[in-house]
Order: structure tokens, then C-alpha cells, then sequence
């Protein structure tokens, strides 16, 4: 049988690798890679974002996401990526704004051009910051993001009490930012005490943990900022387990599915929504318009913020914003 | 009575061809999978990118080598461990642990006006020196206290965790000096193919442009240090006392022993090699990533056991090899480059190793049922 099995393997194989040159056609068009920073409903949509504007255009695009966040298991994949050859633009979210340079320098010299969303390189100054070789640079400004919430944070709780930040990794550019802004925000109000800020590596269940812990240390916390998906959806379940929605307020970033459902169950009282569709859509214009020779395409492009709150959460212009993924 | 005699002898011969054949098919099945990986990954993604993309190339060669470097070093102290019916499970905090600390004193170093050079060696010799110290205590716990390998190194796995966290905050340890990056993203030789090129060692030809895109390098210095641990293991593990011993403690622990075999010592031993082995793939992390990071090691804990195992090592003791454990190792960097190449969910990948990791104990015990059968017959 394993003379037999053998031929008919290496028949389709020979098969195989004959059937594509009928459809062959090389077109002038770039070819374009997508790999996102981790698999989460914001980087779905910023997906969603990026397949209508290479469909706008009539362009190709080849889609990797990382299993799990970190330059450990970013970077084979983004080696593929490279190696496959065919690629022109790289759209990615760098894992690490230090440690992802050197594998994205070695995209650029294998003539991709990168164009980072969401996250950022070196400082996110491409014109005179330390990095300077991605194309632009698209998202929130994370540090005014962070600012909102405080202020929003404060606003709920009249000014005063203790608070507390889930947050994901340090080295993260852009979680780190709205950490940064959130400790800025806070300290506009003298009332205000910030009791701690917790790292749950991106892992929601860490999340929950930590958040149950600090429940139980700090009885009389009056509000959390949750920095991402995951933070806030584990500062959020963690007060529902807890039975404290209402008694402790939670301000979300990331409009998912999750936090709109928290946000009508009382237990989160503001949430934050980016528009990675936006980053996603204009990630692959700038390529497209690159490819055709502009030259005046920005370096740093912030896509800014939809806040939603109880009140205009059916309103269509701002549910829009909410992070919609087909099948879930 | 003579034509009964003779039947019988054809029978034993035809028993010992077929122990034979099972022997050969448990030892190569390893091997033949690997290559019929890549040649399934080279048609397909070929005809699947109707012939723009190809998977045999030197870069992705050179990519794959590159991919298994951390899994393979981390398997390759495993190796030992679970020939000796032992498990690690520290690796991977063990590996940011090395991460860190190497990373940490070289910033200080040259912060206090060290050379690069000195500075650069002497965090990494403190790195990997700070990785053997929890294996070393693995060891000691496990051999001296009798606590099971299993609960000691997961207990030893989160105070790893813990001590490299405490030590960067959380951070990524950056301010290392150009050296660092360039030992971990330079190579042995370059090439340049096409016009106007041509081989060069060691120096990094100063191309720009067009040129630098057909660019090459061969042989990588973390994937050179990968090479020369495993030319080590293979030597220390196959033809060496240390390496009898340790296939002995794990085939009877009693028996070695009643040998005059150093159990104890050797099981110390045993640890602090695979703290060793995690230190390099630490430092080498350090080297490619231009920093130090606590969880570099984490997300590679579980494919390097699955390499180790998909290499034929027994969980029970006594059975493996090095060249297993390499060959594991590729077949979970070939599933994942050929996969996104493929353009497939990398996900699959985790079904197809998982597939592959009860396959090949499947295979083991099979074989370890047939010859036993035919024996017992015989």
C-alpha cells in the first residue's frame, strides 16, 4: 500500500502545483499584508476596515493574526510574511514599540513598506522621533484618551474617591499612553486618589483576578479604567461577581459587545470607543495613494474617540462605533 | 518433521524482518513526516499563490532555523530531563528570567562607561548563569526532598515569573548598545543573488536599495549558538558516562542507583542544564529583540515540550534522542511558516501539533506493544 499511497501523493502533488498557471495574471496593483497585534473584536473590525477599502480598490490582501500578544509570536509570523515575497505594504499593530524594530527593519529591507496602526514604533515621531522608516502611523491619542476617561471617571463620582487602573503591559505604546493620561487626568482633582495600577498581560481572566483582589483590599474603591478589551471586561465581570454594579463605576476603553452589555446593566458607566475601522480603511488608502506616487501622505494621523454613555447608546451616529464582528 | 522445523525458522525470520521494520518505521516516521511536510507546503503554497510565492527558499530556510531557535534550546535541557523521567516546567519564565537580567547589566554596564564588547559578554555569562540557579534549586528540591519534578518546577515557574517582573517592572529593559541587536539579527555569511553579487562572511555588505532586497543571510548568530548546543547535547547525551546515566535513572531509578550511578548529583545536574539551555535561549532573545523582556519565554513554553515529545522522548523514561527533539522542533516551525504562507488561520497549527503530539506516543506504544507481542510468541 505504501508504493501505492506514495504515486498518489506525489501525482496530486505534481497536480497541484500545475493547476495555477491558467490563472496566472500578474496585475499592477500592490499587494497587501495584515497582521494585528492579537486576536480581539477591536483588530476584527480594524480587519473589516481594511478588507472593504482593498475590495474598494481591487487590491489582494493576506490577513495573520497572532494567537497570543507578544514579540515572541509576532515576529515568526511576520517572518512568513516576508518570505512569502509578494507583499508591498505591511499594515501591522507592533507587539512592542522597542523590541518589534529590529523585525520590522528587516521588512523594510526586504522592500515592504510598513505602516503601524493602533500601536507605534520608537516614539510614533516618524519624522523626527528615533524611528523613522514606517510609512505613517494611525491611531488614538492614547494619552488623551486616558484624559477622558479620568475626567469622565471624576464626573460619575463627583470629584472624589479612590480609583484604580487595569492595565495591560508596560512597553505597550499605546495602553501605556492612556495609563500616562488617566494618572494626568486624575490629578487635575485633588479629591481624587489613584490606589494602584494592575498589568494582566492581556489576559482577561488574569484581569478578573486581579480586579477581585483589589475589591476585597480596597473596600471603598469608587471607580476602575479599564485600558483595553480585556481590562475592561475583567473590571467589569470582576464587579458583577462581586455584586457591586452601581457601587463602583467602571470606565471601559473598546466598545465591544461585552462592555455596550455592561453598559446597560449598570456596571460600566462610560465607554470609550476607537474607530479601528477608520485606522484599518486609511491604512490601505495611504498604501494605495503611496503606491501611485503621492507624496504628502501624514506621518501621524489620530483617529479620535465616540464616547458612549446610557443615554445615546441606541443613537445610531454614535452605535455606529460600536465594535461590530459577523457572528458573534 | 524436518518440513515443521524449517516452517518454523521461516517464521522467526519473517518475526525478526518484521521487529525490524517496526523498529525502523517508529525511528524514521519522524523524518518522512517532516519532508512530507515541506512538500506538501511547497506545492501548495506555490500552485495556491499561482507561482509568486514559493516555500523553498534560502531566506525561508534561513526564517524556519531562525523560528525554532528559543523552542529548540528550551527542548534541548527537556531532553534530558524527561530521559531521566523528569519534567521542567519552568522553561519559559526561566527563559525572561535570562532575558531580563542579561539585559538589565548590560545597560548598566555601558551606563557606567564599560567597552561594549566586555560588557556585552558579561551580561550575557550572568544571564545564563541566572537562569541555572532556579534549575539548580529544581534539582536539589527534587532530588535531595523527593518532591515531584512536576510541582516543584511549576511552583518554580512563577516565582521566576515574579523575580523577573520585580526586577523590570514590567518593562521591556531597553538602552542596550548596538552590539546587542547586531549579534542578534547579523549572520555568519550574506549573499546577494542576482547581478553584481556575490558571498560575503562575516562582514554585512553596505547595500541599499534594490540590492539590499536580494540580500541574504545565512546562518544567523543565534541560529550558530542554537548549532553549537546541539552539537554539545548530541555528544554529551549519546556518547558520554553523563549521558548513559541519565538514560539509566530514567529507565529504573533503583537499578541505577544499586549501579553506583550518582543519582542525586545527577539529577542536580540534569536541572541546571535545562536552566542552562533556557539562560542561552534568554540571552538570545535579549540579542534579536534589542531588550529584555520577562514574557519572551512563556508563549514557547508548551510547543518546546511538544517538540521534545513529537521527537519520540518518552514521558516514562529512558527513551529519546537530541536528533528527535530537532526534528520536532522543525515540524512546529514548518507548520506555522507554511501555514501563513498558506495564508490559513495560523490557529490550525495547534490542531496539526496536537494531532502530531498523540500520534507520535501512539506510535511509541505501538511499537513497544508489537515487539513485545512478537517476543512473547517467539
Amino acid at each position: 500500500m505504501s508504493k501505492r499511497f506514495l504515486l498518489t501523493l506525489i501525482l496530486g502533488l505534481v497536480a497541484l502545483s500545475i493547476v495555477p498557471f491558467a490563472a496566472t495574471a500578474q496585475m499592477e496593483k500592490p499587494k497587501i499584508g495584515f497582521l494585528p497585534g492579537v486576536v480581539d473584536p477591536f483588530y476584527q473590525v480594524m480587519e473589516i476596515g481594511v478588507n472593504e477599502a482593498v475590495a474598494d480598490f481591487g487590491l489582494e490582501v493576506v490577513t495573520q493574526y497572532p494567537q497570543t500578544w507578544g514579540p515572541s509570536v509576532q515576529t515568526p509570523i511576520l517572518e512568513a510574511m516576508i518570505a512569502r515575497g509578494d507583499l508591498d505594504y505591511l499594515i501591522t499593530a507592533p507587539t512592542d514599540k522597542e523590541q518589534m524594530i529590529a523585525p520590522l527593519q528587516s521588512a523594510v529591507d526586504a522592500g515592504i513598506k510598513v505602516i503601524t496602526v493602533d500601536t507605534f514604533l520608537g516614539d510614533g515621531d516618524y519624522v523626527n522621533g528615533p524611528v523613522t522608516f514606517p510609512l505613517s502611523y494611525i491611531g488614538s491619542d492614547n494619552v488623551e484618551g486616558g484624559r477622558i476617561a479620568a475626567r469622565a471617571l471624576a464626573e460619575v463620582l463627583g470629584g472624589k474617591g479612590k480609583v484604580y487602573v487595569q492595565n495591560t503591559n508596560v512597553g505597550v505604546s499605546t495602553t501605556e499612553q492612556r495609563g500616562q493620561g488617566f494618572i494626568e487626568g486624575i490629578s487635575e482633582f485633588p479629591e481624587m486618589e489613584l490606589v494602584g495600577m494592575d498589568y494582566n498581560l492581556d489576559d482577561a481572566n488574569t484581569a478578573v483576578e486581579q480586579t477581585a483582589a483589589k475589591l476585597q483590599a480596597v473596600p471603598d474603591l469608587a471607580g476602575i479604567f479599564g485600558v483595553n478589551v480585556f481590562s475592561a471586561y475583567g473590571a467589569g465581570n470582576a464587579v458583577k461577581a462581586a455584586g457591586l454594579e452601581g457601587k463602583v463605576q467602571v470606565i471601559a476603553f473598546d466598545a465591544t459587545k461585552d462592555a455596550i452589555q455592561n453598559l446597560r446593566d449598570g456596571v460600566v458607566s462610560l465607554v470609550i470607543a476607537q474607530k479601528p475601522h477608520d485606522m484599518g480603511y486609511l491604512a490601505v488608502a495611504f498604501a494605495m495613494a503611496d503606491w501611485r506616487g503621492v507624496t504628502s501622505i501624514p506621518k501621524h494621523v489620530t483617529t479620535g474617540y465616540a464616547v458612549i454613555d446610557i443615554n445615546n447608546v441606541d443613537d445610531p451616529e454614535v452605535a455606529r462605533f460600536i465594535y461590530q464582528v459577523p457572528g458573534q | 518433521m524436518a518440513a515443521e522445523s524449517s516452517s518454523l525458522a521461516i517464521a522467526s525470520a519473517r518475526t525478526a524482518r518484521q521487529k525490524q521494520l517496526v523498529l525502523i518505521v517508529s525511528r524514521v516516521w519522524a523524518w518522512v513526516f517532516l519532508a512530507l511536510l515541506i512538500a506538501f507546503f511547497t506545492a501548495s503554497v506555490f500552485s495556491t499563490s499561482g507561482g509568486s510565492v514559493n516555500f523553498l527558499t534560502l531566506r525561508n530556510s534561513q526564517n524556519i532555523l531562525m523560528a525554532i531557535t528559543p523552542v529548540l534550546l528550551m527542548g534541548l535541557g527537556q531532553t534530558f530531563v524527561i530521559i531521566a523521567a523528569g519534567i521542567d516546567l519552568s522553561v519559559g519564565w526561566v527563559m525572561g528570567l535570562a532575558s531580563v537580567i542579561s539585559a538589565l547589566v548590560i545597560a548598566d554596564l555601558v551606563a557606567q562607561g564599560m567597552a561594549e564588547t566586555p560588557a556585552i559578554v558579561l551580561g550575557f555569562v550572568i544571564g545564563v548563569i541566572a537562569a541555572a540557579i532556579p534549575g539548580f534549586i529544581n534539582g536539589v528540591i527534587i532530588a535531595k526532598l523527593r518532591i515531584p519534578s512536576f510541582i516543584v518546577t511549576l511552583g518554580m515557574s512563577f516565582i521566576a515569573r515574579g523575580i523577573s517582573l520585580l526586577l523590570s517592572g514590567g518593562n521591556v529593559v531597553i538602552g542596550q548598545p548596538p552590539g546587542v541587536r547586531a549579534f542578534g539579527n547579523e549572520s555568519l555569511l550574506y549573499l546577494i543573488s542576482g547581478e553584481g553579487g556575490g558571498l560575503y562572511f562575516l562582514q554585512r555588505p553596505n547595500v541599499t536599495g534594490e540590492a539590499l532586497q536580494r540580500l541574504d543571510r545565512i546562518l544567523p548568530w543565534p541560529v550558530v549558538v542554537t548549532a553549537i548546543v546541539v552539537a554539545i547535547a548530541l555528544f554529551v547525551l549519546h556518547k558520554t558516562q553523563f549521558g548513559r546515566h541519565t538514560y539509566a535513572i530514567g529507565g529504573n531509578r533503583e537499578a541505577a542507583l544499586r549501579a553506583g550511578v550518582p543519582v542525586d548529583r545527577h539529577i542536580i545536574m540534569l536541572y541546571t542544564l535545562s536552566g542552562i539551555t533556557c539562560g542561552i535561549a534568554g540571552i538570545l532573545h535579549t540579542a534579536r529583540f534589542n531588550g529584555g523582556s520577562s514574557i519572551a519565554g512563556d508563549p514557547l513554553m508548551l510547543p518546546s515540550i511538544a517538540a521534545v515529545i513529537i521527537g519520540g522522548v518518552s514521558m516514562f523514561g529512558g527513551h529519546g534522542s537530541v536528533a528527535g527533539t530537532v526534528i520536532g522542533a522543525l515540524i512546529i516551525a514548518v507548520l506555522t511558516t507554511g501555514l501563513v504562507m498558506l495564508n490559513v488561520q495560523p490557529f490550525w497549527q495547534f490542531i496539526v501539533v496536537g494531532i502530531v503530539v498523540i500520534l507520535a506516543v501512539l506510535i511509541d506504544q505501538a511499537r513497544d506493544l508489537i515487539i513485545g507481542r512478537m517476543e512473547s510468541q517467539g
